[in-house]
């Protein structure tokens, strides 16, 4: 048990980083006119990263809510709250709560790396735009990844223990 | 006399250790915070250090570049007539006078009520400019005019013509006025003038052209 909970602990430092760093660098163009665009208006064109709390916080001052509550959901308090239960289920010797809380962990997985989601259709929808605009992963988005591995890495040791 | 070993102790409720991933969480994205807050204190206590004024009020004795980037007139001439043949816009152009000299001229721009200007060499490209291998003086169209405390500066607007140019109006424009980047104008219809609007952009000569370009936005 002492492995997984080492694991949950790297798990929950790289989410704490992989929440706080860059995660998405946007790269605006505006095709042939990017030059004059640059005269004109050059702060239409400045490269903007962000962190995956500075979407949520950027969504939320645009007014996209919604949105902003759900990725908040899916990309913070969700895997929090796996790794919370991961933690609690380690300490347990009761069988029964033990495979309980395990039910409820796959149960949160589900709303979990949906921000994964998120940052592949924002790629998407960033390179499909005309004038040659790009978006780039930042080292947050790997970081975030690596604490996903770990967690699944978590999700199999307790499932191999169960009773 | 109460002797409390370990194993009488009470123990926290089974859940409080679901909360030390949380702690850890907030951990590792403190740690983060703290450090690049700290790095970003650093940077910019040394930059400002080191750089000539980019913003307030202009410094005398030191030189400016001085350009129109707006000018906007009013829809009829001095004569409130139309401006050109054919309800044509005017072919607007300004000049820059500095102790009676004409500084800078201005190119002009057809058919317009109001007309801008980047206050940049249009032939120059971009990727030049930022590989820095052009300077600023070569980049930036602007009377360059040195500041002290009482001079002041007037700016020429005319309708350019074939035939003959005709003033649009002058305007006298107190330098002491005048803080670097964007200074705003506002004027009425007068028998002497029709311009309705100035906006000069003041920037410090001896910035390199990134500073430049953050006191263009």
């Amino acid at each position: 048990m002492n492995v997984t909970r080492f694991l949950i602990a790297v798990s929950s430092l790289l989410l704490g980083l992989g929440l706080i760093a860059p995660t998405l660098t946007i790269y605006p163009q505006a095709g042939d006119l990017t030059w004059i665009i640059k005269i004109i208006a050059p702060e239409e064109l400045a490269v903007s990263t962000y962190s995956i709390l500075g979407v949520i916080q950027k969504l939320f001052q645009t007014g996209d809510t919604f949105l902003a509550v759900v990725l908040a959901m899916f990309s913070v308090f969700s895997p929090v709250l796996k790794l919370s239960f991961y933690w609690h289920a380690t300490g347990l010797k009761d069988s029964k709560k033990f495979n309980s809380i395990l039910q409820r962990i796959h149960y949160v997985g589900k709303f979990s790396m949906a921000e994964v989601f998120a940052l592949a259709l924002i790629i998407v929808v960033i390179k499909s735009f005309p004038g040659g605009s790009t978006a780039e992963l930042e080292w947050g988005a790997y970081i975030f990844t690596f604490s996903v591995i770990c967690s699944m890495l978590v999700s199999f040791r307790l499932d191999s223990k169960k009773r | 006399m109460t002797d409390i070993s370990d194993f009488d102790a009470p123990k926290p409720p089974a859940w409080f250790g679901a909360a030390i991933p949380l702690l850890i969480v907030l951990l590792g994205a403190g740690f983060y915070w703290f450090i690049t807050t700290d790095k970003d204190n650093g940077e910019s206590e040394d930059t400002s250090n080191s750089k000539i004024n980019l913003s307030g009020r202009l410094s005398p004795g030191q030189t400016y570049y001085i350009f129109a980037s707006e000018v906007e007139v009013y829809p009829t001439n001095l004569k409130n007539e139309s401006w050109d043949q054919g309800k044509k816009g005017p072919d607007i152009r300004y000049r820059l006078f500095w102790k009676g000299n004409a500084v800078f001229e201005s190119i002009t721009k057809d058919d317009s009520l109001i007309a801008d200007w980047s206050g940049l060499s249009i032939e120059l490209n971009w990727k030049d400019l930022l590989g820095k291998s052009v300077s600023s003086d070569d980049a930036i169209k602007a009377g360059r005019i040195r500041f002290e405390e009482g001079e002041k500066i007037e700016i020429a607007v005319e309708d350019v013509d074939i035939a003959s140019d005709d003033d649009v109006g002058r305007h006298e424009i107190e330098m002491d006025k005048l803080s670097i980047g964007k200074n705003e104008f506002k004027l009425k219809k007068t028998a002497s003038s029709a311009i309705r609007k100035i906006t000069l952009r003041v920037l410090p000569v001896g910035s390199n052209i990134e500073d430049l370009a953050n006191i263009m936005k």
